[in-house]
């Protein structure tokens, strides 16, 4: 409320000091602001513009997407932020946690470590694309049987993994469902649980 | 306060969490998940030092890059951290710099790929200052003073130094031993790597903060930032929904949320502040890593007379948490003196990471007991046996203790009696080798609230403080308020983790939620169901006292057939609210979940390589409340403290002081080709202190399984390692000596 009155630079200057009441030891920020035409903070040049970009179709789900991407992008990142897609999660951002694990082309990858312009024409799956309307597919309701996710930070990751796998082989072992889920990290160290999930489909399978 | 047991309803049932279908479903929405408009970027700046003066700072050419809008550091935003440190002050940034990882800058950009490139071009000045990493140095007179007050950290109340705890009489103990072994176990810097990376995210409107957090305790977040930013509690909110894991190193606010805090304030746009996993692994804190000195006299048939314990805590250049040790609570000491000494040093903050003061210390003491049995000729599970703890402190009896009934039941599971031999006698290449330790974790009682609304149709929501950070204990808290409220669970939604909405809660760490919370849901389903009786008794024509509420269903105890339907008695009522605020306590009694694991291994002395083939854990964690989260969560702490066991360490290089390994692939957290099947045996009895007879369930499983490997690699290979982890290099080198 103190804002609206003052001058924007003595505003953000004294936000702090003004609600702190001068508190010994409470926060005291003098500005990290850049001073600079506040209409030009969001000129097209600046805003997520930058760098070299390219429009490409992503194949997501089912669905195709017409996007513009940096051509830095991950694949994890256009999902996520541009697609709005976020059950795929990002863990690591450096290819060894698994917990962005999607489909592409019928394999299990990590999407933190494909660049989105690679994915041009290629068809993904994500999480959210494994449901048909209110069916859950049969892996997502043996997750929920089997107890799946503790805190679920890996549960989209394991559950695509273990979608190609069944997709591959509808009927694997306990060795090769552990082999086929070894890429995705679980902290909570419910490992025991999620290839119990993904033997369960196998079971039914069979 | 002490209850007793009843016949539950859903409690204890094999029931899927309630939120289970947002999580397989990718819909369960993560603090990292939450886009707001106008939203900005935010990364942090580290030290690549590890102890200097910054000299000068300059911003200019990150400030000039476009769109970059804001960049903090200690010269401009000077916002003390007060749960950082606890000897001496600690800010969001530092000078000088006490460790490569100590953050020293922030930037906000429109973009996440921007605000990178902008922390190359900040260029620092270091003056460097001496440093010393190794704690035993640290503490020598003349080393580098990373604190005013010394390298012993001695900060106020909890957090002085040396840490000492004695009672019987030492010398006495050790008079009345027929032998007395002495030896020295050491344990390494673990990082508790939860799969979601610490992210924060901040908005300012008209002078009220909200972040919206991946905390442990929204409660706690709050009450650090009004603290440090000056600002009453009503004008900050903290929310945290669906939190991607913790093991406590998201307790509280973290300073993180406070640098989002400050860019979001100075750019007036909301930022969303993210930790790469390096950030995660060098910017937090991990589990403190220690060299345990024991002396321990005993009789001739194993009975422990006298234990002496003295070690030193490496909690690097910040003191955060205690670094205390307490691996010996699970045994019958009579006399008994520990010393430790938490030190300061130039590297990775060390702090708190699931059943804090265990692992690493129960590694240390039943290693050497069991090492002690071999040298008396004693099977190592007499020995357990002979000495588990059956009186607090040799004093106080506990809630309940069904420590001799886990080692009884999971020494049967395993088959120890046929499969255990003399160390080192297995025949072949690989080496058959069984082990087993004892541990658990406080059990306390403590402060806790909830809130229930009952609406017009029924139906209930539960609004708990609570955070679940992969516990169940949202779940948890719905299954104890059907049960208490006799609602069935289909028909309670669970509001939890917003300080503006939900009611205080502890913090979801410690193992207290469901021993802190829980009483509180009770007491207030108890409120409401009351006020449902007033409503219901005059149609019944009973008075309020003779009714009873189950399935729905308001009825007269005396004749269950005078029943109406829950709706109809609270059809007129608008809207009842039951609530409770408890804070029980225990008199003249210590509370403890107990375990005993067993493993057995097999160890190929080719290539050092070991391999878990059976695991059995048995807990005593009173009653079962939520059983398939409360099984999860068991086989899940035995796989972390595998990795604690064999692979995992985070490496600072001697020479540059630096973390090596600052990720998952070389830190080498365990994967499932790892994780062995983890057989639970819950030995269930009705505490009469928890809530519906609960003990505490998350901490406990981590606390034995580093040990109880070691005890079985020893019992196969005949050689003790006494330093983790046990990697392969290690048992070979063990055993060409």
């Amino acid at each position: 409320m103190e804002e609206k009155k003052k001058g924007t630079k003595l505003s953000r200057r004294s936000f702090l000091k003004g609600i702190g009441g001068g508190a010994i030891g409470t926060a005291v920020i003098s500005t990290g602001l850049i001073q600079s035409d506040p209409a030009a903070a969001y000129s097209p040049e600046t805003v997520g513009a930058r760098g070299n970009r390219a429009a490409i179709t992503l194949k997501v789900n089912g669905k195709a997407y017409r996007v513009e991407v940096e051509h830095r992008s991950t694949l994890a990142e256009v999902l996520r932020d541009e697609l709005g897609l976020t059950g795929t999660k990002i863990g690591c951002d450096r290819g060894e946690c698994g917990a962005c694990t999607v489909i592409i082309n019928g394999r299990n990858m990590y999407s933190c470590s494909q660049l989105a312009v690679w994915m041009d024409g290629k068809d993904i799956l994500t999480i959210e694309g494994l449901a048909k309307g209110d069916k859950l597919d049969p892996l997502q309701e043996a997750f929920i049987e089997h107890d799946g996710p503790q805190c679920g930070f890996c549960t989209s990751g394991q559950i695509m993994s273990g979608k190609a796998l069944l997709m591959k082989n509808s009927k694997p072992n306990e060795a090769q469902a552990r082999r086929g889920l070894s890429g995705n990290l679980c902290r909570c160290g419910n490992y025991n649980r999620e290839v119990a999930a993904v033997l369960a489909v196998a079971a039914k399978a069979r | 306060m002490a209850q007793a047991p009843k016949e539950f309803s859903i409690v204890g049932k094999r029931i899927p969490r309630i939120d289970a279908y947002e999580r397989v479903t990718g819909q369960a929405h993560y603090t990292g998940d939450i886009q707001l408009p106008g939203m900005l970027y935010a990364r942090v700046l580290r030290s690549n030092v590890p102890h200097a003066k910054i000299v000068s700072i300059d911003t200019s050419k990150a400030e000039k890059l476009p769109g970059v809008k804001a960049v903090i550091n200690h010269e401009n935003a000077k916002v003390p951290w007060s749960s950082g440190g606890h000897t001496h002050q600690r800010f969001i940034f530092n000078n000088p710099v006490r460790f490569v990882g100590d953050a020293v800058a922030a930037v906000a950009a429109t973009d996440r790929h921007i605000a990178e490139d902008a922390l190359k071009l900040i260029e620092i000045k270091y003056e460097k200052i001496p440093h010393v990493l190794d704690p035993n140095e640290a503490l020598k007179p003349d080393a580098p003073k990373i604190s005013t007050s010394g390298n012993l950290s001695v900060g106020k109340g909890a957090f002085s130094a040396p840490i000492e705890e004695s009672w019987g009489d030492l010398e006495k103990g050790f008079k009345e031993a027929d032998q007395t072994f002495e030896d020295t176990y050491i344990t390494k810097h673990t990082n508790n790597a939860q799969l979601e990376r610490r992210v924060s995210i901040a908005k300012w409107d008209a002078g009220k903060l909200t972040v919206y957090a991946s905390t442990q305790g929204v409660s706690n977040a709050r009450t650090d930032i009004a603290k440090d930013f000056g600002l009453p509690l009503s004008r900050v909110r903290v929310v945290s929904k669906y939190m991607g894991g913790g093991f406590g190193n998201k307790n509280q606010a973290q300073d993180y949320d406070y640098m989002a805090a400050v860019l979001a304030k100075v750019t007036n746009q909301p930022v969303k502040l993210e930790f790469t996993r390096e950030d995660d692994y060098i910017g937090m804190h991990g589990r403190w890593p220690s060299e345990q000195h024991y002396k321990i006299g005993v009789k001739k048939d194993g009975t422990i007379t006298a234990v002496q314990l003295d070690a030193v805590t490496n909690m690097g250049a910040y003191r955060k948490q205690s670094g205390n040790l307490s691996g010996t609570d699970f045994y019958n000491i009579p006399n008994f003196k520990k010393v430790i000494k938490p030190v300061h040093t130039n590297t990775v903050v060390s702090a708190n990471y699931r059943a804090p003061a265990y692992p690493q210390s129960v590694f240390g003491f039943a290693s050497f007991l069991d090492h002690i049995a071999y040298e008396l000729g004693i099977n190592p599970v007499d020995m357990f046996m002979k000495n588990r703890i059956q009186k607090y402190k040799s004093k106080l009896p506990f809630t309940s203790n069904y420590l001799e009934q886990c080692i009884i039941e999971g020494s049967k599971r395993i088959g120890w009696s046929e499969k255990w031999h003399k160390p080192g006698a297995a025949p072949g290449v690989k080496k058959h080798g069984i082990g087993m330790a004892l541990g658990g974790y406080p059990f306390r009682p403590g402060l806790g609230a909830a809130t229930i609304r009952i609406n017009p149709d029924g139906s209930a929501h539960l609004l708990v403080g609570v955070t679940d950070i992969g516990t169940g204990a949202k779940s948890t808290m719905a299954i104890i308020a059907a049960e208490a409220l006799g609602i069935p669970l289909n028909q309670i939604q669970v509001t939890n983790g917003d300080t503006d909405v939900t009611p205080y809660s502890v913090g979801e760490s410690g193992s207290r939620t469901t021993s802190f919370t829980g009483p509180a849901v009770i007491a207030a389903a108890e409120d409401v169901r009351k006020q449902i009786f007033a409503l219901a008794a005059p149609e019944l024509k009973a008075k309020a006292e003779e009714l009873d509420l189950r399935d729905g269903q308001v009825f007269v105890k005396s004749d269950p057939s005078q029943k109406i339907p829950l709706e109809r008695a609270v059809a007129r009522a608008g809207e009842l609210i039951g609530r409770a605020t408890t804070n029980p306590e225990f008199k003249d009694v210590e509370g403890k979940s107990f375990s005993a694991h067993f493993a057995e291994v097999e160890v190929d002395t080719l290539t050092g390589h070991v391999k878990i083939t059976r695991y059995v854990a048995a807990h005593d964690s009173g009653m079962i409340l939520n059983r398939m989260p409360a099984e999860s969560q068991i086989m899940g702490g035995v796989v972390q403290g595998i990795g604690m066991a064999f692979s995992e360490e985070l490496i600072i290089d001697k020479l540059t002081a630096t973390p090596i390994n600052p990720n998952y692939r070389d830190a080498k957290v365990p994967t499932h080709l790892e994780a062995p099947n983890v057989e639970v045996i819950f030995i269930e009895h009705h505490d009469p202190y928890g809530p519906f007879g609960g003990k505490v369930v998350g901490e406990p499983p981590i606390t034995a399984a580093v040990a109880t490997v070691a005890n079985a690699i020893f019992n196969a290979t005949g050689k003790r390692i006494k330093e983790l982890p046990i990697t392969p290099d290690k048992i070979l080198q063990a055993r060409q000596v």
